[in-house]
C-alpha cells in the first residue's frame, strides 16, 4: 500500500469517528460536554499546526546564526565584482 | 546567534503563537467543563465563533495569495509576438 492510501485511510478513519461523535450517527447518547468538544475538533487541529508552523519558524528567525565576517567579506567581494565590471563597460 | 531586529521579530512571533494557541485551546476545549456561570465565560466569544473566526481568516489569507499571484502574473505578461 503507498504512503498516500496509508494517509487517506488514517485520515478517513479519524474523519469517520469525528463525524459518528458530532453528529451521533449511532446514538450513542455520549454527555452532551464530550460532543460540545468534538465538533470543532477538525478546525481546532488546523489552529493547533499553524500555531506551531508560526512558532517554528519565528524561533528559527531568533536562533539563526548570523557570521558577521562571512557577511563583511562577502559585502567587499560585491563592491569588487561590480568596480571591474564597471570598467569593462557593464551599465548598472 | 541572530542579531537585533531578527530576534525580537522571532521571539514575537514565538510569544503570539503561545497566546493564540493557549486561548484557542482554552476556548475550544477547557470551556465545556466549566460551569455556564462562572465568570471566565464573559472573556470567550460565544462558541460558533471559534470555528467562524478560523474560516474567515483562512479565507482572507487564500484571497491574499491568489492576489498577490494575479497581480504578479499580470505584472510579467508578454505581448504574443507575431511573425
Amino acid at each position: 500500500m503507498t504512503k498516500l492510501l496509508e494517509w487517506l485511510f488514517g485520515v478517513s478513519l479519524i474523519g469517520v469517528a469525528w463525524g459518528l461523535v458530532t453528529f451521533d450517527l449511532l446514538d450513542l447518547r455520549l454527555p452532551p460536554v464530550y460532543q460540545e468538544v468534538a465538533w470543532p475538533m477538525p478546525v481546532y487541529l488546523l489552529v493547533a499546526f499553524g500555531c506551531y508552523s508560526l512558532a517554528t519558524v519565528g524561533y528559527r528567525v531568533a536562533t539563526f546564526n548570523d557570521c558577521e565576517d562571512a557577511a563583511k567579506e562577502l559585502q567587499a567581494q560585491i563592491q569588487e565584482a561590480k568596480e571591474d565590471l564597471r570598467k569593462k563597460g557593464l551599465k548598472m | 546567534m541572530a542579531t537585533g531586529a531578527d530576534q525580537v521579530v522571532g521571539m514575537g512571533l514565538v510569544g503570539f503563537s503561545l497566546l493564540l494557541f493557549t486561548y484557542y485551546t482554552i476556548w475550544v476545549i477547557i470551556l465545556p467543563f466549566v460551569d455556564s456561570d462562572h465568570m471566565i465565560h464573559k472573556y470567550f466569544l460565544p462558541r460558533e465563533y471559534s470555528v467562524i473566526l478560523p474560516g474567515v481568516a483562512a479565507l482572507i489569507l487564500v484571497l491574499c495569495v491568489g492576489t498577490f499571484i494575479a497581480v504578479v502574473t499580470w505584472r510579467n505578461r508578454k505581448p504574443k509576438k507575431v511573425d
